[in-house]
């Protein structure tokens, strides 16, 4: 028995890589279906306040993440940008990560596709180019934007944009949400939003979601989308279901399985201890 | 020889750290446009700070490759990655090379990129259930802290661990969400808090022996 179960406690590590790949594969197979009904209260937070917003306001969109976070964050960028668009709001996609450039082509190509066909480019939406240098660039839409983004993506000016109309700084924005896997939020609520009382919101990895509780207490973030599970919340709100709640019965299947492990490897080492 | 080396970047430090500090909290149409120049050059600095960091890189793994220094094999995929990404890239000039609106750039970030970096963070997921299984154990009350609260969020964080949770803790009369809540709101903002302060005291701290002289490592050994 003893030699059993501390053969079970050295188990070969692949069939631990094996158990999680048939679980996350199994529900994209065959999705589960699980209720995903406790809503995120910041991911509600960022909702509501998108749904208060007048019409034609300015969402200043900053997409900072490149591929390696796609899976969480993806999900978020293309359930805001519905939801913006679908409100009649304005939407500026902008990015301070030169990895994220494929991302946003991604969202480009989707909008008059399936995302909102009836939008305009330069009329309802409009996505600028990247640029280099995060804090000089946050500065800078503090001031005056067309300093620093006086061309779209196309090379187009953006002055003459009816998208553009009565914006000069983010102070004339009604709301920016940063969706990143890195630290630029925390920059942008240092150099833009605080310093210019922009209201500002933010999409992370669910690793990174706990360390934004601070501003989000001091108000200093207006909602947060956290993870996968952020998306599939965001998604639900707008009825509509994409990427992330996909994932979500992966993503529990593999949740469980962590915990099941941690515990069968400590009652082991109990038994063991008191055999 | 003195005053070029070490006076005259000094004072350029001085100058500089102490306008823009001082543009920061002073929101007047001289520090705006003080700000703008600033930004503008920053931005152009940065460029360069690419073309730099481009140039270490290539000049890091040409040592390697020279020294035939182990895994140098691999220091040669640092330029053919290179050169498969942006001859392609300057050679069509930025328009589309592969079908109707596909670049040579966006095909390798779509079908190269993409793919390797999902697989590279993908595979964090099998170490870290590995590592649960292998390493995480309860030998102290710190720990069974610690497994305690990674239960709860770990298990509250999706549909089937909260269904796992009215099925078996309801009897609790907490709902798994609120008990994260709490656990979010009050231990882990203070200790967030906590770091957040340290970090920003010992940024001002560092700025200033920067400005005024007092830390001069940026200036190398001479």
């Amino acid at each position: 028995m003893k030699n059993a179960l501390e053969k079970f406690l050295k188990i070969d590590r692949r069939l631990i890589f094996l158990a999680l790949t048939v679980l996350l594969f199994a529900p994209i197979v065959k999705p589960l279906g699980l209720p995903n009904k406790n809503l995120g209260k910041d991911v509600v937070n960022i909702y509501n306040y998108i749904e208060n917003m007048p019409e034609r306001s300015f969402v200043m969109l900053s997409l900072d993440y490149d591929p390696a976070t796609r899976p969480e964050l993806h999900p978020q960028a293309v359930a805001v940008v519905k939801h913006a668009l679908r409100r009649n709001l304005r939407v500026g996609i902008f990015t301070l990560n030169a990895g994220a450039t494929g991302m946003i082509e991604d969202i480009a190509a989707r909008i008059p596709k399936d995302i909102a066909p009836d939008k305009v480019y330069g009329r309802d939406y409009v996505i600028m180019p990247f640029q280099p240098h995060p804090v000089a660039v946050m500065t800078q839409m503090g001031i005056n934007i067309y300093e620093i983004y006086d061309k779209d993506r196309n090379g187009n000016p953006t002055r003459d944009m009816e998208v553009m109309k009565g914006i000069k700084s983010v102070k004339d924005m009604g709301l920016g949400i940063c969706i990143t896997g890195t630290a630029m939020l925390d920059y942008y609520v240092a150099y833009l939003a605080d310093k210019n009382k922009f209201p500002m919101a933010g999409g992370v990895t669910a690793v990174s979601q706990p360390g934004y509780g601070p501003y989000l207490q001091t108000g200093q973030l207006k909602g947060l989308i956290g993870g996968m599970k952020g998306a599939a919340d965001y998604e639900s709100l707008i009825n509509d279901v994409e990427k992330g709640t996909s994932g979500i019965d992966a993503l529990s299947l593999a949740h469980v399985l962590v915990i099941v492990l941690i515990l069968t490897s400590n009652i082991i080492m109990l038994v063991l201890k008191y055999l | 020889m003195i005053l070029i080396k070490k006076h005259i970047p000094l004072f350029i430090c001085f100058l500089v750290g102490v306008l823009t500090l001082g543009s920061y909290y002073v929101p007047n149409v001289h520090s705006e446009n003080y700000l703008e120049l600033m930004n503008k050059w920053e931005n152009i600095v940065a460029g360069f700070a690419f073309l730099l960091g481009l140039m270490s890189l290539f000049t890091s793994h040409f040592h390697k490759i020279s020294r035939k220094a182990p895994g140098w094999g691999y220091s040669l995929f640092v330029y053919v990655g290179f050169l498969l990404v942006v001859v392609p890239a300057v050679v069509s000039g930025g328009k589309p090379m592969i079908g109707p609106d596909m670049t040579s750039l966006g095909w390798i970030y779509r079908f190269v990129f993409t793919s390797l970096s999902g697989t590279m963070f993908a595979v964090l997921a099998f170490y870290i259930v590995s590592t649960a299984y292998r390493a995480f154990r309860i030998k102290s009350p710190q720990a069974f802290v610690l497994f305690a609260a990674a239960f709860i969020v770990i298990l509250g964080r999706v549909p089937l661990g909260q269904m796992m949770w009215d099925g078996l803790l309801s009897w609790t009369g907490y709902q798994v969400t609120d008990v994260i809540e709490w656990l979010m709101s009050v231990p882990v903002v203070a200790g967030r808090r906590g770091i957040m302060i340290g970090i920003a005291i010992g940024g001002i701290v560092t700025a200033l022996k920067i400005i005024f002289g007092i830390e001069r490592q940026y200036m190398g050994k001479d």
